[in-house]
């Protein structure tokens, strides 16, 4: 993506008049913000701890698994107020963990970090804007994450029925969180996803407004580069499938409160209905935790391959047409309700469709490496182990699109294996090759690209042993969402709580370069990944001045990906 | 140069109103919590909310009145607000897809083993619904009309007519208030309950979130009201009023839909009240 | 003859016809079948058609799967190897080709049909309605433990709980796996009564919950159908070999999600009367069964040496070992 801007003056602009650049108050500054990075930055920051917060959950989660038996979940039981003597309680604190760990990682890390924070920071930039169409908005969207958040922490200190806490999965499914839940903790999780929702809602029309209206002179749709579509796209599918998520979780509520039957049998409901409801927001969730990510990939492959994307409007168009099918496929979470026959063929053939346009995808980055001049910076190391990463989640996605097979190893751990891989092997991966990529650009400090590295080669094994197994354990059987199981599973349960103890070594690492950089990072220049790094904030100091582009960057006919 | 701004685009200063609005959606959630659960609490928290919730949206968006005076609403920006409210307006398409879609699903497949559905809809527990073509088509045709006296204010407004902008807001408000006070009736007249059954929970949810979106409508209107005695708006610039005048249409049009369906559809051949 | 009962099964089901329907003791399982295998990475063997049809695919698929991410692994090594800077210095500046797109279009196309051919066909398999003599067994998913009715045997029902819950009084008394009592199975998966199924011939299972979702599952089967309050699914279920099939809830339904396991054990149907007559009010299903659809040609009975010969033990076992 070489978007030159030929006749911008980058010296006009900021370079040396840091002093100039009137920041606000600390207080204004970060709870009043209206600039998109540095809202951005808060993104950041957010998601970060809650990815730590969300990573500790998991972390109890995997000691639990280690072995078979209960071991530890009383502890936490006690933590939160439960009677110590009341083994339902024990247990229902693992159902309390999976969905607290479920929620937080898709609502409060991932979404927050890659569109949120990288969306924020980098979508006005590369497209040559001052800053997001709607300022004020922008900020209310992060607030709300937070109080999004603060909920769903409120509700583990609340009754949820067996015990305290909500326990119903990330999915919640009624009539467990219904007639199942009686307590507050339930409505205190399912206002927290009203307010982080309203929140992206917010976001995805400040940045489609903003990617159609914002373009600089020159910046046609079709050289934008695609870091901005993905976002784009990304944003029509918060805005059209959020709202429906809404509306099942209110119906949750008023099921719960006022007495209505939309899910209770006894009053002619029916829990299916919650469950389409559901997941025709779910699996356009699980796009919108991806695509961001592909845009993040592209940029680094093309900066570190020193060549244009390969097949830009194929990159694009694919995933518009990911975003597009992506709508129609939602009941492949659904083969074992008992649906008809031909609707399960439907969905199966329907499902893997999107194999063909993220194929596209897969083989045109290839297609950059090949014939290039590749640099193994630490972002590229993490952008390439994504594509083999995602492409091993992926294909166990196809293989669980086939209705008949997917009967087999429907909520075992295959399916925690697959989107594992695609998410926390993944969508993570493309934040940290992004986090690496734009780190000093963001902060203006060099992190090491030694520790890097390491915090790569450390991350890839950990996450591989912790989550390969688990392909294993759902093939056998093994069910999802089990404190304690069979011992015939106690082998691979215990493979991958070690990789879990690897993964968190190179976490640590990671932190420790984030520390480096700030102690005793390089100052970082302009365009510190050189040549190959073409994109609009290249041509910005790093940190960029507190409002850019204050005269329009004009992209001239030349440029072109 | 730093400081100087050389493009149309609306630079904001620092603003409270965000931090302020959640706090108030947040106090306004977490009272509800307390309240449907009985805790202490329960009986003020929620207003409070609300309260923080409705103070700092007027000063929200009083600041958006302001900005446009201050001229700060260039053709971009107000481009940009039509594509907001395009948006916002999809998105609450959607949120009617999710209820139509319980409709349908009970309507279309009426629950076999709940005795008071037995296969059919609308269920046997419901002895009689409402008769379509009285209140409802009388509040069909409200709605109607009301979308002409908005239209009727909007071209008043081009062609520098102020007093047709304010007849056609006072008669659009009057009809809106009009609708939900026999929605209002209704409700309470009603020959089912809330809730209970699947038809009670499908109609008063979808037509109580309509009903909702009328009332916010009609604040909408309101303030362009006001604002019209205020001497806002000109005939080239009146943004704020078009995104009600959508709003309101798309209300409309969502009520087209859930007569066509719900009360139409939904009850024939079923004994009325 | 995909769900015409299998040789062994009536095999099993001649060898055990002298011996009259006299009781029941429940069968031993044999270690390794019908339950997860320590350290195992695979599918568990299967025991119905439908599992065996989807193992095979199951199998194609692994290949599949393997073999694009082999070849995906390579292409990045050959990057590595041969694109790096210094092998490379000078970039290609390529950034189109039709032929090449057309073809990374397509061929996952020509993939995803080969799939999508089997895979549909399975589906249509698997969801062949029951002949309308089967046997009809009614499961019911309740918080936490399962109940299996017997509608055409007089309408019993059996209420099967998990053995030994952890933190819970210990409901039958008895060491798991090599126990006291012949029934005792594998941890966390062996329950107090099992679910009890003739081998052989189709079953309707009717599936419903009393409270919050549950799912039915055994792997070893193929078979997993979500019991939804407010619903009664339906699906057939044939047992092709005598033994005991291990399974767990597959929907989190609450607390006890993990501690509500299934076990069904497949009996020839003398002995499987003979069960069903150990039941208060129970009766011997007197319509006329579907005759067994043509014999599967002997060299396609795979005899099941381990599970057949613990039947037949088991069956021949005292009777007064059923005492619980
Ligand atoms: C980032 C998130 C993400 C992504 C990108 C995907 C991608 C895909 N997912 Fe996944 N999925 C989840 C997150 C994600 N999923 C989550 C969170 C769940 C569980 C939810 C829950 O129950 O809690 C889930 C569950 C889930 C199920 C339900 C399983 C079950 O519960 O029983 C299914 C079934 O069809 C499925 C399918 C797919 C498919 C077909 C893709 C495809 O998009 C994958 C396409 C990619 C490739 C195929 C690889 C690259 C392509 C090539 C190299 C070309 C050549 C390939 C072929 C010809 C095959 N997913
Ligand atoms: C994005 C989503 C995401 C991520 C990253 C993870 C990460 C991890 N997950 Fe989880 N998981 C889910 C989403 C995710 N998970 C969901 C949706 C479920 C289903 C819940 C349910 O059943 O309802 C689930 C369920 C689940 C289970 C099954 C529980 C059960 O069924 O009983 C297990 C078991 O081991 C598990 C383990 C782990 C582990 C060890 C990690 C480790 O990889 C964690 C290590 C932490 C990190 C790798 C994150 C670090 C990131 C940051 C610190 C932020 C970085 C930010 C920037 C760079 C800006 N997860
Ligand atoms: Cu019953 Cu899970
Ligand atoms: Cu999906």
């Amino acid at each position: 993506m070489a978007t030159t801007a030929d006749h911008f003056q980058a010296h006009g602009d900021g370079h040396g008049h840091a002093d100039h650049d009137h920041k606000p108050s600390f207080f204004a500054r970060w709870f009043m913000s209206t600039n998109h990075k540095d809202i951005g930055t808060m993104y950041l920051i957010f998601a970060i701890f809650a990815g730590i917060v969300g990573g500790a959950v998991s972390g109890v989660m995997r000691a639990e698994l280690a072995e078979p038996g209960i071991q530890y979940l009383g502890f936490f039981a006690r933590l939160v107020g439960d009677n110590p003597d009341d083994f339902n309680a024990t247990l229902h604190m693992w159902n309390v963990l999976i969905t607290a760990h479920g929620l937080i990682m898709v609502f409060f890390m991932v979404m927050p970090a890659i569109i949120g924070g990288f969306g924020n920071w980098f979508v006005p930039i590369m497209i040559g804007a001052p800053d997001m169409a709607f300022p004020r908005m922008n900020n209310i969207s992060f607030w709300l994450t937070v109080a999004g958040f603060c909920s769903l922490m409120a509700s583990a200190f609340v009754p949820g029925g067996t015990g305290m806490g909500a326990g119903t999965g990330w999915t919640v499914y009624a009539p467990l969180s219904t007639s199942g839940s009686v307590g507050p903790a339930v409505d205190f999780g399912i206002f927290s996803l009203h307010l982080a929702g309203a929140g992206s809602i917010m976001g995805a029309i400040n940045f489609i407004t903003t990617i159609f209206n914002m373009r600089a002179p020159g910046m046609t749709m079709h050289k934008m580069p695609l870091f901005v579509w993905s976002v784009l796209v990304t944003a029509f599918l918060l805005l059209l499938s959020l709202p429906v998520l809404a509306a099942a979780i209110t119906m949750l509520l008023t099921d719960r409160n006022f007495g209505t039957t939309f899910f209770d049998p006894a009053g002619g409901g029916d829990p299916v209905l919650y469950q389409h409801l559901f997941w025709f927001f779910g699996h356009p969730e699980v796009y919108i935790m991806i695509l961001p990510g592909f845009g993040i990939i592209s940029q680094i492959i093309s900066t570190f391959s020193k060549k244009p994307v390969f097949g830009y409007l194929g990159m694009a168009y694919a995933m518009v047409a990911i975003g597009v099918v992506g709508f129609i496929v939602w009941a492949h979470h659904m083969y074992a309700t008992g649906m008809s026959v031909n609707t399960k063929m439907y969905f199966t053939a329907a499902t893997m469709v999107i194999a063909v346009p993220t194929g596209i995808k897969i083989f045109s980055w290839i297609a950059t490496m090949w014939g290039g001049s590749v640099e193994f910076k630490s972002p590229m190391v993490w952008a390439i182990g994504f594509i083999f990463l995602f492409t091993v989640g992926g294909v166990t996605g196809v293989y669980l699109a086939n209705g008949g097979v997917d009967d087999v190893v429907h909520d075992t751990y295959y399916v925690v294996a697959h989107f594992h891989y695609v998410l926390s092997l993944g969508a993570v991966t493309a934040l940290f090759a992004g986090f690496y990529y734009w780190f000093p650009k963001m902060s203006g400090r060099m992190h090491s690209e030694f520790l890097a590295h390491v915090h790569f080669w450390i991350f890839f094994v950990g996450v591989n042993m912790i989550f390969f197994p688990m392909h294993f354990l759902g093939l056998q059987g093994m069910p999802r969402r089990y404190p304690d199981y069979a011992e015939a599973y106690a082998h691979w349960n215990y493979v991958a709580t070690i990789g879990y103890m690897v993964m968190a070594v190179s976490i640590g690492i990671w932190l420790l370069n984030i520390l480096y950089a700030f102690v005793a990072g390089k100052k970082a220049e302009d365009n510190y990944w050189g040549e190959g790094a073409t994109t609009l904030e290249w041509t910005l100091t790093s940190p960029p001045p507190f409002h850019q582009f204050e005269t329009l960057p004009v992209i001239g006919e030349t440029a072109h990906h | 140069m730093a400081g100087t701004k050389n493009h149309d685009y609306h630079i904001l200063p620092p603003d409270i109103a965000p931090l302020a609005t959640t706090i108030g959606a947040l106090t306004f959630t977490t009272g509800m919590v307390l309240f449907m659960h009985k805790m202490p609490g329960g009986a003020f928290v929620p207003w409070l909310g609300l309260a923080i919730l409705l103070a700092s949206m007027f000063m929200w968006f009083s600041k958006i009145v302001g900005e446009a005076h201050a001229g700060d609403h260039t053709p971009v920006v107000q481009l940009h607000q039509r594509y907001g409210m395009i948006l916002f307006i999809a998105s609450e398409v959607m949120f009617f897809v999710g209820w139509f879609w319980a409709f349908f699903d009970f309507s279309l497949f009426p629950s076999t083993i709940a005795e008071v559905v037995g296969g059919q809809w609308p269920p046997k527990a419901i002895e009689a619904v409402m008769d379509p073509f009285a209140l409802p088509l009388l509040n069909t045709l409200i709605l109607l009309c009301s979308g002409t006296t908005v239209t009727w204010a909007h071209h008043s407004l081009i062609h520098g007519d102020r007093d047709g902008l304010k007849k056609g807001l006072w008669a659009t408000i009057l009809l809106g208030l009009l609708f939900s006070t026999i929605q209002a009736y209704e409700y309470i007249h009603a020959p089912f309950p809330f809730g209970q059954n699947t038809y009670g929970s499908a109609f008063y949810m979808a037509t109580g979130f309509h009903g909702f979106h009328v009332i916010v409508g009609t604040i909408m209107l309101i303030v362009c009201l006001k604002r019209a005695y205020n001497g806002d708006f000109t005939p080239r610039q009146h943004f704020g009023f078009e995104a009600a005048a959508w709003y309101w249409h798309f209300v409309d049009v969502v009520w087209l839909f859930l007569f066509v369906a719900v009360y139409v559809w939904g009850g024939w051949g079923y004994p009325t009240h | 003859a995909v769900f015409g009962g299998s040789a062994a099964a009536r095999a099993a089901e001649a060898a055990s016809a002298g011996t009259a329907a006299a009781g029941y003791t429940p069968m031993k399982p044999t270690p390794g079948i019908g339950m997860p295998v320590p350290g195992a990475m695979g599918l568990q063997q299967q025991f119905s058609p439908t599992g065996e049809y989807g193992a095979w695919i199951h199998h194609g698929l692994l290949w599949v799967m393997g073999l694009i991410c082999l070849f995906v692994l390579i292409l990045l090594l050959v990057i590595v190897v041969r694109f790096n800077r210094r092998a490379n210095p000078v970039p290609s500046k390529t950034s189109h080709n039709t032929i090449l797109e057309v073809v990374w279009t397509l061929l996952p196309v020509l993939i995803l049909v080969g799939i999508a051919i089997p895979s549909i066909d399975l589906i249509a398999k698997q969801y062949k309605p029951a002949p309308k003599t089967a046997l009809t067994i009614k499961v019911t998913g309740n918080q936490w433990f399962w109940t299996y009715g017997y509608p055409d045997n007089g309408d019993f029902e059996v209420v099967s709980n998990m053995l030994n819950i952890p933190g819970q009084p210990v409901i039958n008394n008895g060491v798991r796996e090599v126990g006291s009592k012949p029934w005792d199975g594998p941890s966390h998966l062996e329950v107090d009564n099992r679910m009890v199924v003739p081998v052989g011939e189709p079953i309707r299972l009717q599936i419903t919950a009393a409270d919050v979702i549950h799912s039915f599952a055994v792997p070893s089967l193929w078979f997993k159908l979500d019991a939804v309050p407010g619903r009664i699914n339906e699906k057939v279920l044939v047992v092709e070999k005598p033994g005991v099939y291990y399974g767990q809830c597959s929907e989190l339904c609450g607390a006890k999600h993990g501690y509500m396991p299934i076990a069904v054990e497949a009996l020839p149907r003398p002995q499987y009367d003979a069960w069903v007559l150990t039941h208060a009010g129970g009766v011997i299903d007197s319509r006329v069964k579907a005759a067994p659809a043509a014999p599967a040609p002997a060299a396609a009975a795979e005899p099941a040496p381990a599970a057949t010969a613990e039947a037949s033990q088991a069956a021949a076992g005292d009777a007064t070992a059923a005492a619980e």
